[in-house]
């Protein structure tokens, strides 16, 4: 009798644990229904539709798709996302990586935990805010930037009028604004390598470069990796930068596929055809996400 | 052969004395020019900020004038001070919403994922790895490219131009329950059972025991939430349209169009007073925001 009368309080406690753990989870999950889940698959349904503002919706099933081949503002877009990309990842991980090595050298402490937060911060500053004040100091004829370059003799260079310049004006805001979060990843990749190698590589006469060839290089490719998707992830939804530094402009000299949806949603009000737009970009961040959950697993094991 | 030896070994370690000698003032010439650049690289990235603050303290009609200052030659407070009084600006409006907001949704959020997290990590119940996984994946693809339905979804709710529209999809964060989840497993599980004896109920456990202990982990993600909201543009943008109810960027920007290129000064001493929050948190809480980056690096 013991046994059942025992059994019966285990029952009700599992059901109890059960029960809190439903309600726990509750908030939260009934909020990314309604405001991620949902619109996950309503951009996925969208995309199918010829969704208006003022039209009913109708399935359209694959027009969307066979209109986006042909869009060349679209193709225009997507390969200025590429080049922001490419672009911001390289110097952004160039610039991020050599700055760790720098700051992770035997400097004066103080000295040391200043570098780090004069370039860290720009990371957190607001990208809206702070490209307003790019965009005063890339002003052609009285910017800040214009009046430097004149100094040491380069002519005004147009950062926000000339059509092949101002990609490259995106590239250098967002290259301040994050290579410092670059610079934090692969410090913490650094201090992750044991002393002892570098010890070791001392006594056997390994001079400072032949360090960073065969110690510090190889033992950082995991996290070189994981930091160039994601910040690949990142750049590839580059929008308020764009939007406040540039607006897109001239023309569509820099408009990124962010932009480019917003517009159709929001200046045209052709939701089915932006939500085509965004099931493209949807696929290549599951892209990249997946490859950085992949790599996220194999540098977890590999400390 | 005892007497070769003998005079060897001095010599040897004599050339290996210069050779380290020769070695260490190229060291030092090495270790100078990093310092060099490491400084260089600084003043370039301190610059727009020392720009800002120079130019926002010149008088209105010479903020364009050249050459620029990087520290302030002139001490115009009053363009602060415009700012801050100006009714058609009206920032102590627009700053308080983007307090507001920040702290409202920092708070849901350190409730709702730290609830959920804990679940995760320390109860059972059917379905809890599908939903889990659930989770993951929702983290994979960010709010800018589901903005079409959220708008929808917004409009339908009839929160447009409300700020629920900011505080509800900002409420919960996959990423914050993820982050949490990872310290809820590190407390070890003689917790719970001490719990269980003292006939303590899961919520007590919850709040009493296991939430003190997970303080760093909170404090992680309320310096992310907080950043991630008052530095958003994109959501206020798509969902604030009168301008008493706009936060501080989005206002900044269609202000900059309306108050004409002749006030940069104004302009820019808007925009630092607005990353002075920023810059406070920054100083005390960096321990945590650099703790936060490199424990997941998922943020980004």
């Amino acid at each position: 009798m013991p046994s059942t009368a025992h059994r019966t309080v285990r029952i009700t406690s599992r059901m109890q644990e059960n029960i809190a753990g439903y309600l726990f989870v509750l908030p939260s999950f009934i909020l990314l229904l309604i405001f991620t889940i949902l619109p996950i698959i309503a951009t996925l349904g969208l995309s199918m539709t010829d969704y208006q503002l003022l039209s009913p919706l109708r399935f359209t099933g694959l027009d969307n798709w066979q209109r986006l081949a042909a869009d060349t503002r679209a193709w225009t877009t997507f390969r200025n996302s590429l080049f922001i990309t490419i672009g911001a990842v390289f110097f952004n991980n160039t610039l991020g990586f050599l700055l760790a090595v720098g700051v992770n050298r035997a400097l004066p402490r103080g000295f040391k935990t200043a570098l780090r937060t004069i370039y860290f911060f720009p990371y957190i500053t607001t990208a809206a805010s702070l490209a307003m004040v790019w965009g005063f100091m890339l002003t052609k004829d009285r910017g800040m930037i214009n009046w430097m370059l004149g100094q040491i003799g380069i002519a005004p260079i147009g950062w926000l009028s000339d059509p092949s310049v101002v990609i490259w004006s995106v590239v250098i805001f967002d290259v301040w604004k994050s290579c410092g979060y670059l610079m934090v990843l692969y410090l913490a990749g650094l201090q992750g390598i044991p002393d002892s190698l570098y010890e070791a590589a001392m006594i056997d006469g390994a001079d400072g470069w032949r360090q960073m060839r065969y110690i510090t290089l190889p033992l950082i490719t995991p996290t070189a990796f994981f930091c160039l998707i994601i910040s690949s992830i990142g750049a590839f939804q580059i929008f308020d930068n764009v939007f406040v530094l540039t607006g897109g402009g001239p023309g569509d000299a820099s408009r990124t596929i962010v932009m480019y949806i917003y517009e159709m949603a929001f200046n045209r009000f052709e939701y089915g055809y932006a939500a085509t737009v965004s099931v493209t970009l949807m696929i290549m961040l599951i892209i990249f996400t997946r490859i950085q959950f992949w790599v996220a697993d194999r540098w977890v094991n590999y400390e | 052969m005892a007497t070769t030896t003998a005079d060897l070994k001095p010599s040897a370690s004599q050339q290996a004395a210069k050779r380290s000698i020769g070695k260490r003032s190229a060291q030092g010439a090495l270790e100078l020019l990093i310092w060099i650049l490491l400084l260089i690289v600084a003043v370039g990235m301190l610059m727009p900020i020392l720009w800002m603050f120079a130019t926002s303290l010149r008088p209105p009609a010479q903020s364009f004038s050249l050459p620029p200052s990087f520290f302030p030659t002139q001490w115009r407070w009053e363009n602060y001070w415009n700012v801050i009084t100006s009714e058609r600006i009206g920032y102590p409006r627009l700053f308080w919403n983007s307090i507001y907001l920040a702290v409202t949704v920092t708070v849901l959020q350190l409730a709702t994922c730290s609830l959920a997290a804990f679940a995760f990590a320390r109860l059972r119940f059917p379905g809890r790895d599908l939903l889990f996984f659930t989770l993951l994946a929702s983290m994979m693809i960010p709010g800018v490219v589901t903005m079409v339905p959220l708008f929808m979804i917004v409009s339908r709710l009839n929160l447009t131009d409300n700020h629920l529209s900011i505080i509800l999809p900002a409420a919960t964060s996959a990423f914050g329950i993820f982050l949490l989840r990872q310290f809820f497993l590190t407390l070890p599980s003689e917790l719970s059972d001490a719990a269980k004896i003292d006939g303590a109920g899961y919520f007590t456990l919850y709040w009493r025991i296991m939430l003190p202990l997970v303080g760093p982990g909170l404090s992680t993600l309320g310096v992310f939430a907080f950043l991630g909201n008052w530095n958003s543009f994109l959501f206020p943008l798509l969902f604030l349209t009168s301008r008493d109810k706009m936060t501080l960027p989005l206002a900044l920007v269609s202000l900059a169009g309306y108050m004409g290129s002749g006030s940069q000064s104004e302009i820019l001493a808007a925009i630092f007073m607005s990353i002075l929050p920023l810059a406070l948190i920054f100083v005390f809480a960096q321990r945590f925001i650099l703790q936060g980056i490199a424990l997941s690096g998922i943020k980004g």
